[in-house]
């Protein structure tokens, strides 16, 4: 398919400019356009970029002038950052991705639709499998706004997919990522003096590094798949030993007090990042099976779940004052 | 027990040659101080049964003491700093073999194992061990795997399907995952064996390990037979297990509802000591056990489609279910009183 035309959602976001960048020195792409209410974080040299809110009708009419043949839906918010307000962030999600499928709709030109979505769908349970597959993201009931967010944008996406047999609708589930330019749930919980963590829990984890989620969604974009596909890094990694590496002291809360401490420590300003799904995700874990990745798509990460952490924790070493217990002790 | 080691288990190929033989962990894999008081005492009773007069095997044995220390130390400042392995299943091998030493001992001297048929568990390849259950913490299980650690002539650590409630509990839940334990769900099953694991699961589930005391060593109901589909479904064949003993270290006498619905377990069981001790109660009493391993059930002679065979599927779970049975019944005769 020679001279793709492609769009990007949350092209301001880091991954956004990132792949924007990336897709520009492909020749294969003739057209990127990036859609926004933020500017591409750097100078982009050949995308279009289209100053919009995702939530406004307008982008109805925007869409199909562009004349793309691929959209990727990258404005799908996994925490209500600083000055974002929970319902902000439930409007961008849902709405917003409701008025991209409906500029689908009216795009006649339209052929792929990739959207990256989350992992958290799973949910975060005791009794669940260890390794969810793509058909699992029924098996629990949607338990926080999140979840019940990401599981709506689903149902609309699988509802367009039905009535545009034409169009491959490709859902991406990414676990949350980590790595050195990246600022996630995760990284923000690890950038906390001390973590809390649930008394007596050390669950498995799973991230996606930085660079490898961002390869996946090209080798998405060049080889587009029908239906969901998990996008993680092999293999998990306990939470213990991911604070361990990175060098945090943890500070351990007995279940049943871990919701109000939480509230307070948002409360003085601490951890903004603890959403309920966070929450959840410390106590229980998650992983999801990427055979669908690597043998379908193609794709296979270079960063495993330890590297990735290890990679994360290689850059952060220089920020302490104090140094970390594990340079001590294995220093030479 | 004799087991000549270097026979072909399950009388499948034998293992390639290239494969170190595994040995089981010792003393010293254990975290400071236990490990130093164990090697201590270890160096101790070789310092005197090698026949040399009390004063200098002590003084041989306070010599070793100082490098265990420092062995001790070394390896809990590396574990501290995130210098250690877990699987993608969250099995820590090192946390394992630390527990090896209290286990051990709960093996030999608190319930005197006796074991037969080691043969029978392939020493590679997928396999799924199935088992008789008592007690809802899973004893049974852990001696399972003492007794391929200990006896079999290429051991392995077995994985098992553990009850989901446990990993809804603080410390039980990373532990257990730690020494190999998984959620009892299908997928992960299929998932271990698919890897080539060793698996063990108990069919009876909580209607086993809830069993009142008169009801000991009556199988329960083995579910729909979900452990054969999955054997069937992977080609894994079935090696069934009687454990004698298991069924006598927490005589259950009633059981409260009340008490199971504050705390959330499937059952809350009443046994003479608990909860009426306390965490004293939970000490297991120290029966005489007995472990068979029974000759395997193949299942590659039936085809991919065979795990959707209704009628396949109840016989072979009846058959494996009478096998358990029978040798139940036998190992009884054969261990004798419970608490001689």
């Amino acid at each position: 398919m020679a001279g793709r035309r492609v769009l990007i959602t949350g092209v301001g976001s880091y991954l956004g400019t990132e792949l924007a960048r990336r897709l520009e020195r492909d020749p294969e792409i003739e057209y990127v356009a990036g859609l926004d209410t933020r500017p591409p974080r750097v100078k982009l040299e050949r995308t279009d970029y289209l100053e919009a809110d995702i939530r406004n009708p307008v982008i109805t009419k925007l869409l199909p002038q562009t004349e793309v043949d691929t959209v990727v839906h990258n404005q799908i918010v996994r925490r209500p950052g600083p000055g974002m307000s929970a319902q902000a962030m439930h409007d961008i999600n849902v709405i917003g991705s409701l008025q991209l499928l409906g500029a689908c709709e009216r795009s006649p030109t339209v052929r792929t639709i990739v959207i990256r979505g989350s992992a958290g769908i799973y949910g975060s349970e005791p009794q669940a499998p260890q390794f969810f597959t793509e058909e699992m993201s029924r098996l629990y009931p949607l338990r926080t706004r999140f979840q019940r967010d990401v599981g709506e944008i689903e149902n609309y996406f699988e509802t367009y997919s039905r009535r545009h047999p034409q169009v491959t609708c490709m859902m991406l589930r990414y676990q949350p990522a980590i790595g050195p330019s990246t600022d996630s749930q995760v990284t923000r919980y690890l950038g906390l003096p001390v973590v809390p963590t649930y008394l007596g829990f050390d669950p498995r984890l799973q991230f996606i590094h930085v660079s490898d989620g961002l390869e996946a969604l090209l080798a998405s974009i060049k080889n587009p798949l029908r239906g969901a596909v998990n996008v993680a890094a092999p293999g998990t990694i306990g939470l213990t030993k991911m604070i361990r590496l990175t060098g945090k002291t943890s500070i351990p809360i007995a279940a049943p007090l871990f919701p109000t401490v939480a509230t307070l420590g948002r409360r003085l300003g601490a951890f903004s990042s603890l959403s309920p799904d966070f929450g959840r995700l410390l106590r229980y874990g998650r992983a999801v099976d990427t055979r669908r990745l690597v043998e379908e798509v193609g794709f296979r990460p270079r960063f495993d779940g330890v590297a990735a952490v290890e990679d994360y924790a290689r850059t952060q070493s220089g920020k302490r004052i104090v140094p970390a217990f594990r340079d001590l002790v294995t220093s030479p | 027990m004799s087991v000549r080691p270097g026979e072909p288990a399950l009388g499948r190929e034998p293992p390639p040659s290239w494969l170190p033989p595994r040995t089981p962990p010792s003393g010293e894999a254990t975290l400071f101080p236990v490990g130093a008081a164990l090697s201590f005492v270890r160096r101790l009773r070789e310092g005197v049964e090698s026949g040399s007069d009390p004063v200098s095997a002590l003084a041989g044995a306070i010599g070793g003491l100082p490098a265990d220390a420092q062995e001790g130390i070394d390896r809990a400042m590396r574990r501290l700093a995130g210098g250690y392995s877990e699987d993608e299943w969250g099995f820590d091998e090192e946390f394992a073999d630390a527990l090896f030493p209290f286990l051990e001992f709960m093996y030999e001297r608190w319930w005197r194992v006796q074991v037969e048929g080691t043969v029978h568990v392939p020493s590679h390849g997928p396999a799924l061990m199935v088992s008789n259950h008592a007690g809802i913490v899973p004893w049974d299980g852990i001696m399972i795997g003492m007794a391929i650690l200990k006896e079999h002539p290429l051991p392995r650590y077995p994985r098992f399907l553990v009850l989901n409630w446990a990993f809804t509990l603080p410390y039980v839940s990373f532990a257990l995952r730690k020494v190999g334990g998984v959620v009892a769900s299908p997928y992960n099953a299929i998932r271990l064996l698919e890897q080539g694991e060793l698996v063990g699961v108990f069919p009876e589930g909580v209607k086993g390990a809830g069993k009142d005391w008169g009801d000991r060593y009556r199988l329960q109901r083995f579910g729909r037979g979900g452990f054969v589909e999955i054997a069937l479904r992977t080609r894994a064949p079935i090696v069934p297990v009687a454990v004698v003993g298991s069924e006598e270290i927490h005589p259950k006498i009633g059981e409260s509802a009340l008490l199971a619905r504050a705390t959330g377990a499937p059952y809350f069981p009443i046994t003479p000591t608990f909860p009426l001790l306390g965490p004293l109660g939970l000490v297991p009493l120290p029966s005489k056990w007995r472990i068979e391993f029974c000759e395997p059930i193949p299942t590659e002679e039936y085809g991919p489609d065979a795990a959707e065979d209704r009628r396949l599927v109840f016989e072979l779970s009846e058959r494996v279910r009478d096998v358990v049975q029978e040798k139940l019944y036998e190992g009884l005769v054969k261990r004798g009183r419970a608490f001689a």
